[in-house]
């Protein structure tokens, strides 16, 4: 040590040891979140552009080039798209009519909310095609009642496979939902009346902004699952609606080309970020 | 009456929730540019009437009329009332113009017309500056200003203050009234506040209405609301008082002679021999000594407040009976804890309230 080695400081910055522990608790998460999230995903980046002969892109091509690949890719986003909307279009004033339930009532409508989550999707979709196929319970009821006279085609049809999605994945669109719209404070509401707006402008000047934040949470999730869905489209339409989930397990199970299978992957997640970033991005308010 | 000593009018309005009647057959009428306040206890029916007033919620029976318009079925966008709530209900997603903004815009209102009277009420609560600030990002003064400035901005027929100052702390509150006050005589507004605040009753209004259990029980200026409660219920709510409780002995032309256990006293009301009653006079009424023609009793001083210009001495009278009585400095001495003290007070400063009305 020199003469001119200035003093060390007594005890460090009372801002840095926060730090260091705030660090110490992200660690953790972080570590394994790198280990078995990031670090596939990199993998399966690898994978799809990547082969015995070096760096190829023939798998994007023949994905993004193909019109029979187009259609898959469109089917899935079509999938994804309607469920969350219709489920949206449910779940907005059920998510209302939650928060406004009061005692028992409140605790019967989220049990039948957050029961269904415990059980498998598989069990769930299971379940759809036992109602819905040809001689299923909605037929033989319908020809019961008198009301048709030969069952209905309903299972393996567009019809059953977005009702089976939406019914599957609906609590994840209420529950966002309702948590705001159970925070919302019914002044602002009162406010806005008092200060001339109709019901229907209050609506949309105050009430939907207000529970914008839910809205965009709802509709990443359900899209994220929706279009990403493999089970459904399996079990409730089938072949003749093949989707980039279906079309991935294909080509690792049976055609055994892990590159393309990678790529659709890559595809499929390319979709879901991009809406969940619209989304984020949407709920930051204008202006 | 002219048409503008009837600004509102409110005929026998009722409510009830369930089993209970939370407004009574009110009757209050406001006059243009009049500065009225609705002062009681939690659950004695003030913010119901605000609220019926507002549109808010529909009362039973009865009528409300605004402006010279029977407003009773008419829903809250349709009534021009302005309303600063407690909580304020800024909008978080608007900023402090688009607040201020809304009421004009939702009625289509033209954009110039709006952005002049943003700018006009923003000035008026000396906000300007932050017209583009978020609701978050203001102090509890500020938005108690912005929820003013967006009520006055569409220039409704009344204002109406749920409990709007009670937020704020002590110090700025206390501002607040006063600014509040001038402000609103400035804009010629007609306002009612509603608080459990006897302060910022007296300090705010033209008059007051002290409610008791879905009723009015006075209403009248502050200062006669003080110098002459109507009821027992009305003098505790508003200001200190000596209570002592008594039997009617005799009674002639308004006064009555009651029989107290700290001896006989004088007192104005209007009863029967035999009545139980309260006898009362407020604080600054007593005086150390004996006086002629007037009441007095003597105890021994139990506690000595000092409050700056004056001073509140407590007097334990013997018979579980208390006497409060307020000292200005100038009264010469100002006695001690312990000090066998007499107090008299004026039979014209003394009234007497039947003792089964509700303390």
């Amino acid at each position: 040590m020199t003469e001119a080695a200035l003093p060390a400081p007594v005890t460090a910055p009372a801002a840095d040891r926060e730090q260091l522990v705030a660090i110490g608790f992200v660690l953790p998460s972080f570590v394994i979140i790198a280990g078995v999230f990031a670090l596939p995903l990199v993998l399966l980046l690898g994978v799809s552009i990547v082969d015995a002969n070096g760096l190829t892109f023939t798998h994007y091509k023949r994905l993004l080039g193909m019109p029979y690949y187009l259609g898959v890719i469109w089917n899935s986003l079509r999938l994804g798209l309607l469920t969350t909307l219709i489920a949206f279009l449910i779940s907005y004033p059920a998510a209302f009519a939650l928060a406004r339930a009061r005692g028992p009532l409140r605790s019967v409508l989220l049990a039948t909310l957050f029961l269904p989550l415990a059980a498998s999707v598989i069990v769930k979709a299971f379940a759809w095609t036992i109602l819905l196929r040809s001689d299923g319970i909605v037929n033989e009821t319908l020809i019961a009642l008198g009301i048709i006279e030969d069952p209905i085609r309903m299972i393996f049809t567009e019809t059953a496979l977005i009702v089976g999605a939406v019914n599957i994945f609906l609590p994840f669109m209420i529950l966002p939902i309702y948590a705001i719209v159970a925070q919302l404070d019914p002044r602002y509401a009162e406010a806005a009346a008092t200060l001339g707006a109709s019901p229907v402008g209050t609506f949309f000047r105050v009430i939907l902004p207000l529970t914008l934040p839910g809205i965009i949470a709802g509709v990443a999730l359900v899209f994220s699952l929706s279009v990403s869905a493999y089970v459904v489209p399996t079990l409730l339409i089938g072949e003749k609606y093949p989707t980039l989930a279906t079309t991935i397990a294909k080509a690792y199970l049976l055609a055994r080309e892990p590159g393309f299978g990678a790529a659709a992957g890559v595809v499929l997640l390319g979709i879901a970020i991009a809406v969940v970033t619209l989304s984020a991005r949407l709920s930051r308010e204008p202006k | 009456m002219s048409e503008a000593a009837q600004h509102l009018v409110v005929r026998g309005v009722s409510k009830r929730y369930g089993p209970t009647t939370v407004l009574d057959h009110i009757d209050l009428t406001i006059r243009r540019g009049e500065l009225v306040t609705l002062l009681g206890p939690s659950g004695c029916g003030k913010t119901t009437l605000l609220r019926a007033i507002a549109g808010l919620a529909q009362p039973d029976t009865g009528k409300v009329e605004l402006a010279g318009r029977d407003i009773t079925n008419v829903p809250p966008h349709k009534r021009n009332v302005g309303v600063v709530f407690q909580s304020y209900a800024l909008f978080p997603h608007l900023t402090v113009a688009g607040n201020v903004a809304f009421g004009l815009k939702v009625r289509g209102a033209p954009k110039g017309e709006i952005d002049a009277a943003v700018e006009r009420a923003l000035a008026l609560v000396k906000l300007g500056h932050l017209a583009g600030r978020r609701i978050s990002a203001l102090s509890g003064g500020q938005q108690q200003r912005v929820a003013l400035a967006r009520a006055i901005a569409v220039e409704p027929d009344v204002l109406l203050f749920d409990e709007a100052l009670s937020a704020l702390d002590r110090k700025l509150r206390e501002e607040m009234q006063v600014e509040l006050r001038r402000l609103l005589q400035d804009v010629k507004a007609t306002a009612i506040f509603v608080t459990h605040d006897q302060d910022e009753a007296l300090t705010m209004s033209d008059r007051a209405a002290v409610m008791n259990k879905g009723r009015i029980e006075q209403l009248a200026e502050p200062r006669e609301l003080y110098l002459r409660p109507a009821s027992l219920f009305a003098l505790n709510f508003v200001g200190l008082s000596t209570r002592i409780s008594g039997t009617v002995l005799a009674a002639n032309d308004g006064k009555v002679d009651v029989e107290t256990k700290l001896g006989r006293m004088s007192a104005l009301g209007n009863f029967q021999a035999g009545s139980p009653v309260i006898v009362a006079a407020r604080p600054e009424q007593l005086r150390l000594g004996e006086q002629g023609e007037a009441n007095s009793a003597a105890g021994r001083v139990r506690s000595v407040v000092f409050q700056g210009s004056r001073t509140l001495v407590e007097v334990d009278a013997g018979a579980g009976e208390s006497l409060l009585a307020e000292l200005s400095g100038r009264d010469g001495t100002i006695p001690r804890v312990h000090d066998e003290i007499r107090l008299s007070w004026p039979v014209a400063e003394t009234f007497a309230f039947p003792m089964d009305a509700q303390a």
